[in-house]
């Protein structure tokens, strides 16, 4: 049946959980485009039959119309389908940007398309291209604090780092209390923790 | 630009109540505009003056901090002006962040709706355009290269389609919660004999969330014709957004 595998590709994205990638399938996608080219051979093909056989487009009544328009609107469906399967991806991959440092994961990355991964690097350029422009640094802060000091826990060894109010030693299991805007890019990275109570 | 933000400060300013006088600090401008544009679901006219206000507010709080450590003030006071300050911070990113996302979402529509394009700071116009070029790279590498060239359009389903129909837009009939300021009367929520029905179903949900709101007027006579709303300062509604945009615009409502 037509749009059938589209709508399986859509099925796909609105099954896996918001915010969440699953792997990009190729197998599939490949399968509408065939679809949406045989379409297009079909509607080309029923129009060359139409002007060889001189009826006029405006019949309404002429069998070989319709079924042009069918395609027609078959291919626009698949379109629609493989577009919101690429750009609901994609705004994923968007949302990416903000919650990672430069280098995916590589549990997410084996899931995108290689386009896909060109649009995260691009994009993530894009957003710090802002950042530098408005000299700030919009990818820290995203709970409204509490506290100007938070309690870590070290998760990796990372010697003697120079803090923004002091020089700490960022050794393993060690537990610091140190400035939140310090302690955001590590938490982020998974270098550290933060220790509630 | 500036015309803009100025439109923004200057509709209240009018009203010289006390109320809106003590409530006219730059941090509390900006934690307005911040709960708007957190709330409103199309992007707003960025705040350019107030933005570079704040912004060199915090330094120099960023500056007294430093020489207070200095000079050996008390430590408590330090930390108090540091969590002043990081308070402000967060606002202006969260600020900003919420803009970006909008224009990360609305990219299409912003780039070709010329008044929402003027709502945004020349930095974002440039990340709204590298943006786009981002996003129609991919869109025609991974899809649109591949189908015929009578549906190659990002922007339209096919050939045949007259305007932009795949474009994503803000949805402007959301309903939103907003806070008079002061008395706003006659109210025309004009598209009530459309819609009265779900703003039934939407609209009492949300009465039964904010219990705080006080019903001036009964739901039947608020969908009735001929009713405009009137609002007493301190009112909370929740309305369609496309009703009550001019006021927010205007600062006679705030979004909550």
């Amino acid at each position: 049946m037509y749009g059938r595998k589209a709508c399986q590709l859509v099925k796909e994205l609105t099954n896996s959980e918001s915010g969440q990638l699953t792997t990009f399938n190729n197998d599939l996608f490949a399968q509408v485009i065939e679809e949406c080219e045989a379409h297009f051979r079909d509607l080309q093909a029923l129009f060359m039959k139409m002007q060889e056989e001189g009826t006029s487009n405006q019949t309404t009544k002429n069998p070989d119309h319709f079924g042009a328009f069918m395609h027609h609107l078959s291919l626009v469906r698949n379109k629609r389908c493989i577009m919101a399967y690429v750009y609901n991806r994609a705004e994923v991959v968007q949302n990416l940007g903000w919650a990672v440092e430069l280098l995916l994961p590589e549990e997410i990355e084996e899931k995108l398309s290689n386009s896909e991964k060109e649009y995260f690097k691009n994009h993530l350029a894009t957003l710090k291209s802002y950042m530098t422009d408005m000299d700030i640094d919009l990818a820290v802060d995203m709970v409204p604090p509490k506290d100007p000091y938070i309690k870590v826990r070290v998760l990796e060894n990372m010697g003697n780092v120079a803090l923004s109010d002091q020089e700490a030693n960022l050794a393993m299991h060690a537990i610091l209390f140190l400035r939140r805007t310090d302690a955001e890019q590590y938490i982020s990275q998974g270098k550290m923790e933060e220790l509630t109570v | 630009m500036e015309s803009g933000s100025d439109k923004g400060t200057g509709g209240f300013s009018a009203m010289d109540d006390y109320e809106t006088l003590i409530s006219t600090t730059d941090a509390d401008l900006l934690k307005r505009s911040w709960r708007n544009e957190k709330a409103a679901p199309e992007i707003l006219q960025f705040e350019s003056s107030l933005v570079e206000r704040s912004r060199a507010q915090i330094q120099l709080m960023e500056e007294t901090v430093e020489e207070f450590m200095n000079s050996g003030e008390d430590p408590l006071t330090v930390s108090l002006y540091q969590m002043d300050i990081d308070r402000t911070v967060f606002l202006l990113r969260s600020y900003l962040r919420t803009r970006l996302q909008k224009i990360e979402k609305f990219m299409f529509h912003i780039q070709k709706t010329a008044d929402l394009w003027s709502r945004l700071s020349r930095q974002e116009q440039k990340f709204a355009k590298r943006s786009i070029e981002d996003m129609e790279k991919h869109l025609d590498q991974s899809v649109l290269s591949k189908l015929p060239d009578w549906y190659k359009s990002h922007l339209k389903q096919s050939g045949t389609s007259e305007e932009d129909d795949m474009v994503t837009e803000p949805k402007l009939d959301a309903f939103v919660i907003c806070r008079s300021r002061k008395f706003v009367g006659g109210l025309p929520v004009d598209d009530r004999q459309v819609n009265n029905m779900s703003f039934y179903k939407k609209g009492w949900g949300d009465y039964i969330i904010y219990s705080k709101v006080k019903m001036k007027k009964k739901l039947d006579k608020f969908c009735g014709e001929e009713n405009p709303l009137d609002m007493y300062a301190g009112d909370i509604y929740a309305l369609r957004y496309k009703s009550i945009k001019p006021l927010i615009e205007s600062g006679q409502l705030d979004l909550v």
